[in-house]
């Protein structure tokens, strides 16, 4: 009683906080899903020097918890000239660290295609843009897709973090009720069932775009 | 058969009378002035973002006026006023950690709201607070008028009231909202925003800290404003424990204690005792 209560006096304002929710988060998995692309490739054609230049980043993004850059983002543009809004701030420091894991993931499917491949694309003439755009980079796609599924997961749970920016996504829905009517539990555990609901859907996308793709195992 | 149905049921109603009135009576029994005192110590929910209320000083200890205020109680009820465990959270975990009674009280620059003392039972006020504006120099900002413009944005803490203040009293400016005061000073900081909301006594505080970074706008949002202790409601015993003390501090045998304690953080005597005693 309490909840259904609670729903119809504040289940309307949580819809405008899911959308952001929804938003951010798929705009910033394929955004991290394209960088990890363009990081692979780099990785792969740009020899020594590109590689450790990959390598670099990989660490320093996977080393640091993703407040940092979200805050250093939101807060340190401005002082260079760009006052971008909290959403796109929040949403590239996302894309930066999601697209260091992405690119690890890919990595890992890389070594999936058999080496075979590369000599045949050599010998009927493709050169190394086309080999990557049409051999590996679909192959390395399909092998990733569930670790791509969890990797998405992550990234949408992450984008709670916006919260500390002013972005009002679903925590942030759930701190202000909170603050308005003392109610800690109703709002919270409201989240959690939304949270829930988005990655449930997340992993019934990734399962069938998996099975949807008939020559993997 | 219909005996040995009726007797049944009678019996089941007088078990369940019985529970009722045993575990009724319990809670009667024990307050939690009771457990805190058979536990030695007071464990307190505060905030070390809201300073000079409650925060962390440079070496990182949790210091500020609330907190002293909780000393002064540990000294009352152990003679000790290190007898206290802090229990940090941020403003909106304030509420479950007194609704779950995982604290016994709790401090932090807290402002007594109407809708507030529907989830949670408030002492009177240990000190009087309002809400003053903080201006980052760099703006230009000299009044009110000044700020209440679409290309100024103001920083707010995640809190209705703060959200009604604005539409208020700048209605044109662009409203932020963050859910701790650090944040809130990083955004002015930052050139995010151009001005803040915050408790009058902090914002006294930070623009006497960096005089040549803020200033505080003339003129409070709201006059005056009560800060006071927070508490599980239905306890009475504890209640009036509490509010008796705070009121003993304010205006009563514990005056000169409270008057050290504010001379310490805002540099000056705390309002008279009494309004018709002469002070000194």
């Amino acid at each position: 009683m309490r909840y259904v209560n609670w729903l119809t006096a504040y289940g309307p304002t949580y819809l405008n906080a899911l959308g952001w929710t929804a938003l951010t988060a798929v705009l910033a998995s394929l955004g991290a899903i394209v960088l990890g692309c363009a990081l692979l490739l780099i990785r792969l054609t740009a020899g020594r020097w590109g590689k450790r230049a990959v390598d670099g980043y990989v660490q320093v993004f996977r080393n640091t918890p993703v407040l940092l850059p979200i805050y250093l983002i939101y807060f340190g543009f401005p002082l260079i000239g760009l006052p971008w809004p909290a959403v796109v701030c929040g949403g590239l420091a996302l894309v930066l660290q999601n697209g260091a894991y992405v690119s690890e993931i890919l990595r890992g499917s890389f070594r999936a295609i058999d080496r075979v491949q590369f000599d045949a694309a050599r010998s009927i003439g493709l050169g190394p843009w086309h080999t990557f755009r049409k051999i590996t980079l679909p192959q390395v796609l399909v092998y990733s897709i569930p670790s791509l599924g969890n990797q998405v997961v992550l990234l949408l749970k992450d984008t709670s973090l916006l919260s500390a920016i002013t972005v009002t996504e679903l925590t942030m829905q759930a701190k202000l009720l909170t603050e308005q009517t003392g109610a800690a539990y109703e709002a919270f555990v409201v989240v959690a069932v939304l949270y829930l609901v988005l990655v449930s859907a997340t992993e019934v996308f990734f399962r069938a775009a998996h099975r949807s793709v008939r020559w993997t195992h | 058969m219909r005996r040995g149905i009726s007797h049944s049921v009678l019996a089941t109603v007088a078990v369940a009378m019985a529970i009722g009135a045993v575990t009724q009576a319990g809670a009667q029994e024990k307050s939690r002035l009771d457990l805190v005192l058979e536990r030695g110590k007071l464990i307190v929910v505060t905030m070390s973002t809201a300073p000079p209320f409650a925060f962390n000083d440079d070496k990182g200890q949790l210091v500020g006026f609330d907190i002293d205020i909780v000393r002064l109680l540990a000294t009352a009820l152990f003679k000790d006023p290190t007898k206290v465990e802090f229990v940090i959270v941020t403003a909106e975990g304030r509420w479950p950690a007194i609704e779950s009674g995982r604290a016994d009280l709790g401090v932090g620059g807290t402002t007594v709201y109407p809708d507030r003392a529907v989830r949670v039972a408030f002492t009177r006020a240990f000190i009087d607070s309002g809400i003053s504006v903080l201006v980052s120099k760099k703006a230009g900002i000299k009044s009110l008028n000044d700020l209440n413009q679409d290309k100024h944005s103001v920083a707010n803490l995640n809190n209705p009231q703060m959200a009604d203040r604005a539409k208020r009293f700048f209605p044109k400016t662009k409203v932020l909202t963050f859910d701790t005061p650090s944040a809130q000073f990083l955004a002015v900081r930052s050139g995010r925003a151009q001005a803040l909301q915050i408790d009058t006594p902090t914002a006294e505080y930070f623009a006497a800290q960096s005089k040549d970074e803020f200033d505080v706008l003339p003129g409070l949002l709201g006059a005056s404003q009560n800060n006071a202790i927070y508490l599980k409601p239905g306890d009475f015993k504890w209640w009036l424990w509490l509010d008796t003390s705070v009121g003993e501090l304010r205006s009563g045998s514990w005056y000169a204690q409270y008057t050290e304690v504010y001379q310490k953080w805002f540099g000056r005597n705390p309002p008279p005792q009494k309004f018709y005693l002469q002070q000194h």
